[in-house]
């Protein structure tokens, strides 16, 4: 109707929730509904293609939480802005508060998304890490987002082979490739420690695929991984580490 | 560092609420400092709520030190006989309004201190305290009425002989400050049990109707008034008979053919908006339908099975239940697919807060004759309920 209608996406896993937020969405003058679609997959290529001005995410969808959803969209050059929707979800309710992300709750008022629509804004990565409460740690992801020209790529984690440090990026080794991405390996290293291990300042291996922990003539040492033919270096200081997390084996 | 940082954050907020957190965006970086620094003072500030003795600075207990004081003056006069009774109060009151008021100052302004120790111990300093404030003041009256000589109203109004006095009021004080106390003490403890009550009742309310399945029901009949009417009206009814029965004394029995009826109904709610992803397969041909069941016992599991088993699948999947008589008891069995594992820890503490729900209230009507049994065979997540046949 209006060409100047800013677009919205919407994401739910439960379709008469859809529906609704899809008329509320229709009936307010000066937005569209761009899609909607019912889960965090479906909706990364949805975004690239349609490049929506805003995201309406459900927080609790199978797969993959509309959080982690925001946190992959929050990696693309232009991101939406986000406002969540849940229907009752009281540590989060906290977090939203204090991060001033928005919400909705559902049954959402008309007049509420409205005035979520207008001041929805763009999150930021420490908002999105603040949104993490005692009673839920924000989960580790199932998966890193590598864009790929203003498109998403994700990789499951469990593919990933190592990621390294170089001067600005992360080098992500995955099975089927290289990628970059714009991440601290740090935060990497923390939001990962159940998987990976830190061997050098520069790299941060999946305990999984190490194949084999070797000598070299020179007295330190290195590891092989499965299905690769480079070994890595490892660095003194992380030998003690390492061995305790590939122990029995 | 940036997790710990933020559990950091996220423990502090439980006191001080979103009103004292900078909502701009743009106050991102600087958000961490102040709050790390506001933590502690609302830490206190928690602990002040949760000390047995009274706010003295608030102008109520002012008020009610003056009238206790008041109080305590007129018994004392009364119980002297012998003296004019009009004089004796005016003095009496004349020192222990001095008293009340100096002792309530003291305390308002020790009581961050004291809200600090033990119980024991900030007894022994409000006695320390108010002994200290009547052995002054006795002194005081004594130079008061020493230096205005002992003559016509001045000798009615401070006392002459110096060391029976200061015993005798530090005696009243110590009766006194030990009933007080006391007092405090008791109506502090009622009121933390009547809180810690109405706690756990709302929580035994929250336990029987999940607030998330409330709202999302609501959310799916706001979705269906205007697309489907006829379907929106036939979940309010639905939804209607099924609170009616969870608001319901808890204590009496139902037959199961209500309760598996209550079952049913949750389970066309669900249905209306999950759709395909929920599918029950029921196999309760077995089961004796006139015997009794503690109530909202098969509803819950079946509400278990869908919130932690089908939800999050993306394709969905089929809650089985299940039930026969065996050895004289009825033996109720549901079962769901397990879902991926996620780090949910608040939802794993909810499954297991629902089913010891169950657990007790099964106990409370069967004592060890029921039971309730978790197994995980291969992808599947299995409650069974066990409970004495009676009709």
């Amino acid at each position: 109707m209006n060409a100047a209608a800013l677009s919205v996406l919407i994401v739910d896993d439960e379709q008469p929730a859809r529906e609704r937020l899809r008329r509320l969405v229709e009936e307010l003058p000066g937005w569209a509904v761009a899609a909607d679609c019912s889960n965090g997959a479906e909706a990364l290529p949805l975004v690239g293609k349609l490049r929506p001005a805003i995201a309406l995410l459900d927080i609790r969808m199978p797969g993959m939480t509309g959080i982690e959803l925001a946190r992959h969209l929050g990696s693309l050059e232009q991101p939406p802005a986000i406002v969540f929707t849940t229907a009752y979800d009281e540590y989060a309710l906290q977090a939203f508060e204090s991060q001033a992300v928005g919400y909705l709750l559902k049954p959402v008022r008309r007049e509420r998304l409205e005035e979520a629509l207008k001041h929805a804004s763009r999150l930021s990565a420490p908002q999105l890490r603040g949104l993490a409460t005692p009673e839920q740690p924000l989960a580790a992801r199932a998966h890193v987002a590598v864009r790929v020209r203003d498109e998403l790529k994700l990789i499951p984690v469990k593919d990933i082979r190592y990621f390294r440090a170089d001067q600005k990026y992360v080098t992500v080794r995955h099975g089927q490739g290289e990628e970059l991405i714009d991440e601290s390996l740090r935060q990497l290293e923390e939001e990962f420690a159940s998987e990976f291990v830190r061997i050098h300042r520069s790299l941060l291996v999946a305990v999984a695929h190490v194949a084999s922990l070797e000598r070299t003539p020179d007295g330190g040492y290195e590891i092989k991984l499965r299905g690769e033919t480079e070994a890595l270096p490892v660095s003194r200081r992380q030998i003690a580490e390492l061995r305790r997390r590939l122990g029995g084996r | 560092m940036s997790r710990p940082g933020a559990a950091a954050k996220t423990s502090t907020r439980i006191e001080d609420g979103p009103a004292a957190i900078p909502v701009a965006p743009a106050a991102e970086p600087q958000r961490d400092e102040p709050r790390a620094r506001a933590a502690p003072s609302s830490a206190v500030a928690a602990a002040l709520d949760d000390f047995f003795i009274p706010d003295f600075c608030a102008t109520r207990s002012v008020f009610v030190v003056v009238l206790i004081g008041e109080l305590i003056a007129l018994t004392l006069s009364l119980a002297r006989p012998a003296a004019n009774f009009l004089v004796e109060l005016a003095r009496i009151s004349l020192f222990l309004q001095w008293l009340g008021l100096t002792s309530a100052a003291l305390l308002c302004y020790a009581r961050p201190q004291l809200a600090r120790l033990s119980v024991p111990r900030a007894s022994a300093w409000v006695f320390a305290l108010l002994m200290i404030n009547t052995a002054l003041l006795s002194e005081a009256a004594l130079w008061v009425g020493g230096s205005l000589g002992a003559t016509g109203l001045t000798a009615a109004l401070f006392p002459s002989e110096a060391l029976p006095f200061l015993l005798r009021n530090e005696g009243i004080c110590v009766l006194v400050a030990a009933m007080l106390l006391r007092y405090f003490y008791v109506t502090h403890e009622w009121q933390v049990h009547l809180r810690a009550e109405a706690r756990s009742r709302i929580e035994a309310l929250q336990a029987r109707i999940r607030p998330h399945f409330l709202f999302n029901s609501l959310n799916t009949i706001a979705a269906l008034t205007r697309s489907e009417p006829r379907r929106a009206e036939e979940a309010v009814e639905d939804l209607a008979d099924l609170f009616r029965a969870t608001l319901r004394d808890s204590h009496s029995p139902l037959r199961l053919k209500e309760e598996l009826e209550l079952t049913r109904i949750y389970q066309r709610i669900e249905e209306l908006r999950l759709g395909e992803r929920l599918k029950v397969r029921w196999d309760v041909a077995e089961l004796p339908m006139r015997a009794f069941v503690p109530g909202l016992t098969v509803q819950p599991l079946l509400e278990n099975a869908i919130y932690h088993g089908i939800e999050p699948l993306d394709r969905g999947g089929t809650v089985t239940v299940s039930g026969r008589v065996a050895d004289g008891r009825v033996e109720i069995v549901v079962s769901n697919p397990v879902a991926p594992p996620r780090a949910e820890s608040a939802e794993r503490a909810g499954n297991r807060l629902a089913l010891e729900n169950i657990r007790q209230r099964l106990a409370l009507a069967y004592d060890e004759a029921a039971t309730l049994a978790i197994e995980q065979p291969d992808g599947e997540y299995r409650v069974t309920i066990r409970f004495p046949y009676r009709e």
